[in-house]
């Protein structure tokens, strides 16, 4: 089954660290053909394309632009932040834009900027992600030889410079507003919500934050055209998706498809199968703030409505595979320990609530009596823990543990 | 933003302030939702979730605490779920809670624990298997103690920190469940911490409580908290003495009052032990043979009216003196300058307003027509800029700097003028070093600039400003041979450094300007304060709301006491001495006739000590100060000493002066009086009593009431301080408007004329106090100051205060606490200058000066720049101010305390 190459299509081909490499594969077209638009025009065509962010929440892309390009800034300045800072257990889909196609990235990154009117760019990427840091640092430093950035990149003469800037390996670093607070070089502690980062973001100026897939996608939208984008996908979820297949699957990768493909597809086709002739037993979706679907959701198409409709989710696309021979406790247990390795503590709900149900975890796993009352107070301390905590980390345990519930009670209990 | 609307809270219609938090309009209206990490001094933080609402018919729940106001909000506060939801948290709270309550602090968890009816382990479904490990109580810290297994982690101590004392020292450590709070590195004790407690006073539930007194202090136990006012410097923050088995254990500091706003320091918080100290006078001594015996009231106030009586016949009354003080009442020191003026007859009266701001209120009278700060203390946060020469405003002003680091994080630019490294410098946009006595033509190099490149406020000019541009040109002509390169070489300042300010200055709307002991202890000390009014008025940067210059003043009631007669020039309200109707005015009221009040203004502070050297001043009495160590020339002050016929000293402890009395008479201090202090924004502040006082000491004022009747004059019977503040009130038309009653909450801001009158925040908006109503220019020249570096003595000697220190540190020694921090004196030598004297850090070293020599030792640092050392003065082991000498300004009187020619030599 082929992939639809949108947003990866250079991956294997272009040289990464080389600009030349990039403008033999028509780099730089689409920033030329932005170039020629009002920064309005731009924001249009990606809010008309459908693009939503790809780094979990599916939020519309053009709205967010416009929303950031609308927006007052008090001193002048507007940012553009590229969340790089791939965390989630199971995805790795930024890390393959970022080590083979980082050109993209950044014609992504100049364009949003120039159409929200930012001056200034950071890209905010996991510490550990060295190879990427390299590219970029090159890739970046090639832009500004080349004239793409520095002074007079836009075509109104203003200039656009991006910076790198590395995290220290937090988890909740990745979720926006965490970010803007590490990135302006506070610890890694969420804040409250509103004022959104497009109406007051780093440094309280408004900020666009959009995921590296999301900005590595811009390109070809504005290259081509939001209803040559429309074409692909189905409705409400336009274009392509990189799913990352990992866990009990014969091809672990990073693979882009249109989205309504379905878990049988991807798993089956795609990934070839569950390897050592064991049986597929479950599909956590999104990773670790994800949710297990079993093999009665193999014909899930995969898109945000028809996810949505069962409860699940696409998340960032992680796609981790369970055969019949993985303990559902033992691994939710796994989930529940990086949560509860990940809190930052600042919320009460999330600080005690991710120690607490690793607790009753540990609990069922010893093999206690009343398992069932214990279950219903986990779900009741998720559910708690979801309605009240501050960011979404505290928000998270209660999808995946639902979800083992409704799937495989009976293994719990 | 003062829009009003109407919101709904469960049913109830609340008109509310459009933009307002709406947990606190919740709370201010009765409506108790419970929260733990919200203070409405701090923003917003949602850390513990406990003020969860729902909003217009949502299912979402959202923090109330970060909820701003909007017309026809409607809110839920109270239904199953979120009350569900609370009792759940606050189980989760105390799962991870360390629930020992040990009584000695409030406890809002265990508050709202009760509330929850959560106390009984059986009513709660949530229980850790596993204990959370946290670090061991931390005690480093000489004030407090932080036990993170009481920590609830809400960051009221972080944003206290932070946002209101502008520090930044606390922050979290780790994360997740083993979050706690860290001081610096990690050890309290060894962080930047100084101690100011506004972490103590905000945290929640006794994870950080003060030090002293914590196994003794039982909040169920404590009998009466009394709201008095701060008697360390002059910002006048209100506080609560908590008291226990009359004993004062606690202080606080009153929230949602001014100046302060519960900010304390930690003088302030932490350094009040000395009040029960076993060292206070607790009886009359009366010198008998050399050597000091108790005696009755009777005999020690006898003896005393016997003497005065004496003198008076045989020397008539310019053979008296008094000290009033900066310390006491301004109704003590009403009365005492009433006795020295009705009852000794004569006006030789000062206190130690002339050793520290007499320049700068000498300027001011002359430029602006009123001599005291012109706004408010907390207009600093308001400010687009901040201008603080010669004052290090952190350890001097503590309250107030936090003030002004509010105003620096909202985006006001700070200029630093000081010869010498202060900790506001890192808080400032552009330092300027200049050498010591050099103010005036720095000034004059940044009024060149302002001229020369026309950042004039024309329109001020014309309007208030005497002769106008005509006033502008004359200044211009002084200020013409100052340019940015001439000044650089007087000042040792960049002359780019000198443009740079001068257009950071002027081109601000709202500048505020804090003047120190830097500007004002020179004999220049008026100049230098002229010349900075000149720099405001050009610029148009006085007689506007929140801006102007301001001399923070250094001791608890140094503006009281100034206001209220203590000088040798004026009577109360500044009412000049000489005057005749004011005379008559007086005199009617002191109930004598005009011819008995002396027309002839009197000696001054540091005059007083030199009339009683050459023998013409027989006897002194002096209320609560300590000349022998705060004034200048000291060997030459002990000369005075011993030269008296008669001493009486009026203190709460035995000091330097006392050594030289023939009669001490025991005081009661602050804690055990009602009264008055006025603070640095003139704003009158209640002292009330809040315990008795020891053994036999008694109120100031009574004291001197007993020896006036004892001398034959009968004072009015005042039933109580509050008689004695009408009375001053009724011929100090500044107070006029002025009563206790009306200052039982908050404090007035003089000039208040009348009854209805609501106080004034910013003088001189419409005009100034001049007799024209306008500011004048008075344009003044750089001189050489006689007193320079030789080769004998090649080095430029500043003194000044520390943070942990007071005055002549009678009050701050006697704190453990205190002295923790600091106990002794030292000299700060650059390192340049250390290498070329072989003296190392902690060497002992000799300070000598033509006038005497005293021993320290040496701390070296970069703090100070080449050819210029520091002292602080507080200590008496190491008394500066032998080497100090008592050349005065000409105009203010004030000595000359910042420049000194010394040499350093290792012993």
């Amino acid at each position: 089954m082929n992939q639809t190459l949108i947003t990866l299509k250079n991956i294997n081909k272009v040289n990464p660290e080389s600009i030349n490499s990039y403008y033999d594969y028509n780099g730089f077209k689409a920033f030329n053909r932005a170039k020629a638009l009002m920064p309005k025009e731009i924001i249009d065509i990606v809010e008309d394309s459908g693009l939503r962010g790809r780094g979990g929440a599916g939020f519309p892309t053009g709205l967010k632009m416009k929303f950031t390009y609308e927006a007052k800034s008090k001193d002048g300045k507007k940012y553009l932040v590229c969340n790089a800072d791939e965390g989630e257990p199971g995805t790795f889909k930024d890390r393959q834009i970022m080590e083979k196609d980082p050109f993209r990235l950044l014609e992504g990154m100049i364009i949003a900027s120039y159409a929200i009117g930012a001056n200034k760019a950071y890209i905010y990427i996991r510490g550990e992600y060295y190879l990427s840091i390299k590219r970029l640092k090159n890739a970046i430093e090639q832009c500004y030889h080349a004239g793409i950035l520095g002074e007079e990149a836009f075509p109104n003469g203003e200039s656009l410079d991006i910076e790198i800037r590395k995290g220290a390996g937090s988890y909740l670093c990745g979720e926006e507003l965490t970010l803007l607070e590490s990135l302006e070089g506070k610890r890694g502690h969420p804040r409250i919500k509103p004022p959104f980062p497009a109406q007051q973001g780093l440094f309280k100026s408004p900020t666009l934050v959009n995921n590296v897939e999301t900005l590595a996608t811009i390109p070809s939208i504005i290259r081509f055209g939001h209803s040559w984008y429309k074409n692909y996908g189905v409705e409400n979820s336009a274009g392509t998706k990189i799913f990352n297949l990992s866990g009990d699957i014969n091809n672990p990768g990073s693979y882009e498809y249109e989205f309504g493909v379905s878990l049988r597809e991807m798993i089956y086709e795609v990934g070839g199968g569950i390897p050592n002739g064991k049986k597929f037993k479950a599909a956590l979706l999104g990773g670790a703030a994800g949710t297990f679907v079993d093999e009665s959701m193999l014909d899930l198409s995969l898109d945000y409505d028809s996810v949505k409709k069962v409860n699940a989710t696409l998340g960032s696309g992680a796609i981790i595979v369970l055969d019949d021979s993985r303990d559902m406790k033992d691994f939710l247990r796994n989930i529940l320990e990086f949560f509860k390795h990940e809190s930052c503590g600042k919320c009460t709900p999330c600080r005690v609530g991710t120690k607490r149900i690793l607790e009753m975890n540990e609990k069922l796993m010893n093999g206690v009596e009343n398992k069932e009352q214990i279950v219903n107070q986990m779900q009741k301390e998720a559910k708690m823990m979801f309605d009240t905590s501050l960011c979404p980390l505290g928000q998270s345990p209660i999808m995946p543990l639902d979800s083992a519930v409704k799937y495989f009670k009976n293994e719990l209990i | 933003m003062s829009n009003k609307v109407k919101i709904n809270i469960d049913g109830k219609e609340i008109e509310a302030i459009e933009g307002a938090n709406l947990l606190q309009t919740a709370l201010d209206n009765g409506i108790e939702i419970p929260n733990l990490c919200y203070h409405k001094k701090l923003s917003p933080t949602g850390a513990c979730r406990l003020c969860l609402v729902k909003l217009n018919d949502e299912d979402k729940m959202t923090t109330s605490c970060s909820t701003k106001i909007t017309e026809g909000l409607k809110v839920k506060a109270f239904d199953d779920d979120l009350e569900d939801h609370r009792k759940m948290l606050l189980e989760y709270y105390l799962a991870e809670h360390n629930e020992e309550y040990d009584g000695s602090h409030e406890d809002e968890l265990l508050e709202l624990t009760k509330r929850y009816g959560l106390e009984k382990l059986e009513n709660r479904e949530v229980h850790f298997v596993d204990k959370v490990e946290f670090p061991l109580k931390d005690v480093s810290s000489s004030v407090l103690t932080y036990d993170a297994t009481k920590c609830i982690k809400c960051y009221r101590c972080v944003k206290a920190c932070d946002e209101v004392q502008g520090k930044g020292v606390l922050s979290m450590t780790e994360r997740g469940i083993t979050t706690s709070v860290l001081a610096g590195d990690g050890i309290w004790g060894e962080s930047e911490c100084d101690g100011c407690g506004e972490c103590v006073q905000l945290c929640p539930t006794g994870a950080l409580v003060e030090k002293s007194y914590q196994d003794e202090l039982k909040i169920d136990k404590i009998d009466r908290k009394v709201k008095t006012t701060c008697p360390y410097c002059g910002v006048g923050c209100q506080m609560e003495m908590w008291v226990q088995d009359e004993k004062i254990m606690r202080v606080t500091g009153v929230e949602g009052v001014m100046p302060n706003d519960g900010r304390m320091c930690v003088k302030g918080r932490f350094g009040y032990h000395y009040v029960q100290s076993g060292d206070r006078l607790t009886s009359p001594l009366i010198r008998k043979n050399g050597e000091f015996v108790e005696a009755s009231w009777d005999e020690a106030l006898d003896l005393i009216a016997n003497k005065f009586k004496d003198i008076k016949k045989k020397h008539g009354s310019k053979a008296f003196a008094g000290y009033a003080s900066a310390k006491c009442t301004n109704e003590d020191n009403y009365i005492f300058q009433r006795f020295i003026r009705q009852v000794l007859g004569i006006n030789n009266l000062d206190n130690c307003a002339r050793l520290c701001h007499a320049s700068t209120v000498a300027a001011s009278q002359m430029a602006l027509g009123g001599g005291a700060g012109s706004n408010s203390i907390e207009h600093y946060a308001q400010a687009d800029l901040i201008y603080v020469t010669g004052n290090n405003i952190i350890e001097t002003h503590p309250v107030t700097a936090t003030y002004l680091k509010e105003g620096k994080a909202a985006g006001a630019k700070v200029i630093v003028v000081d010869p010498k490294y202060t900790k506001l410098v890192r808080y400032a946009d552009i330092w300027l070093q200049p050498k010591i006595g050099t103010d005036v033509a720095l000034l004059n190099g940044l009024i060149h600039v302002i001229l020369r490149d026309n950042l004039i406020d024309l329109k001020f000019i014309k309007n208030r400003i005497e002769d106008g541009e005509e006033a502008v040109q004359r200044l211009a002509k002084v200020a013409d041979k100052y340019t940015p390169e001439v000044v650089e070489s007087i000042t040792n300042v960049k002359a780019e450094d000198i443009e740079t300010a001068a257009f950071m200055y002027a081109n601000a709307k709202k500048p505020m300007v804090a003047t120190g002991m830097g500007m004002s202890q020179e004999v220049t000390g008026v100049n230098n304060v002229l010349s900075l009014i000149n720099m405001a008025l050009i610029t148009g940067g006085s007689g506007i709301k929140g801006a102007g210059i301001n001399p923070p003043r250094g001791q608890n009631n140094v503006q009281g006491v100034s206001d209220v007669g203590g000088l040798a020039g004026t009577y109360p309200g500044y009412q000049s001495v000489a005057d005749e109707t004011v005379r008559e005015k007086i005199a009617k009221v002191w109930n004598v006739e005009k011819e008995d009040l002396n027309p002839k203004p009197g000696h001054t502070a540091v005059e007083i000590m030199q009339k009683a050297h050459e023998g013409e001043i027989k006897a002194m009495y002096i209320m609560g100060e300590n000349p022998l160590i705060s004034d200048p020339h000291l060997s030459h002050v002990e000369e005075a000493m011993e030269k008296l016929d008669f001493l009486v000293v009026q203190d709460i402890f035995m000091n330097d002066t006392s050594v030289y009395a023939d009669v001490i008479l025991p005081a009661a201090s602050f804690a055990e009086k009602n009264g008055t202090f006025t603070n640095s924004d003139r704003r009158v502040n209640r002292v009330r009593k809040v315990i008795d006082s020891p053994g036999k000491a008694k109120d100031d004022w009574r004291i001197v009431v007993e020896i006036a009747e004892r001398m034959g004059v009968k004072f009015p019977d005042y039933k109580s301080e509050s008689e004695i503040f009408d009375e001053l009130a009724s011929i100090t038309p500044q107070y006029a408007g002025i009563s206790w009653e009306r200052i039982e909450h908050e404090g007035l801001q003089w000039p208040c004329p009348t009854k209805d009158h609501p106080g004034t925040s910013d003088m001189f908006l419409d005009k100034y106090g001049t007799e024209s109503g306008l500011a004048k220019i008075f344009p003044v020249e750089h001189v050489e100051q006689e007193e320079r570096a030789s080769e004998k003595y090649p080095l430029i000697l500043n003194t000044g205060r520390l943070l942990y220190h007071y005055h002549t540190a009678t009050m701050s020694r006697r704190s453990d606490t205190l002295t923790e921090f600091v106990n002794e004196a030292f000299i700060e030598l650059n390192d340049i200058d250390a290498v070329k004297l072989d003296i190392k850090e902690g060497d002992k070293v000799k300070v000598s000066s033509p006038r005497g020599e005293i021993e320290t030792n040496a701390k070296i640092s970069d703090e100070v720049a080449e050819g210029e050392v520091f002292m602080p003065w507080h200590f008496n082991e190491s008394k500066v101010n032998y080497l100090v000498r008592d050349e005065l300004d000409p105009t203010s009187k004030i000595p000359a305390y910042k420049l000194t020619a010394v040499r350093v030599d290792k012993i």
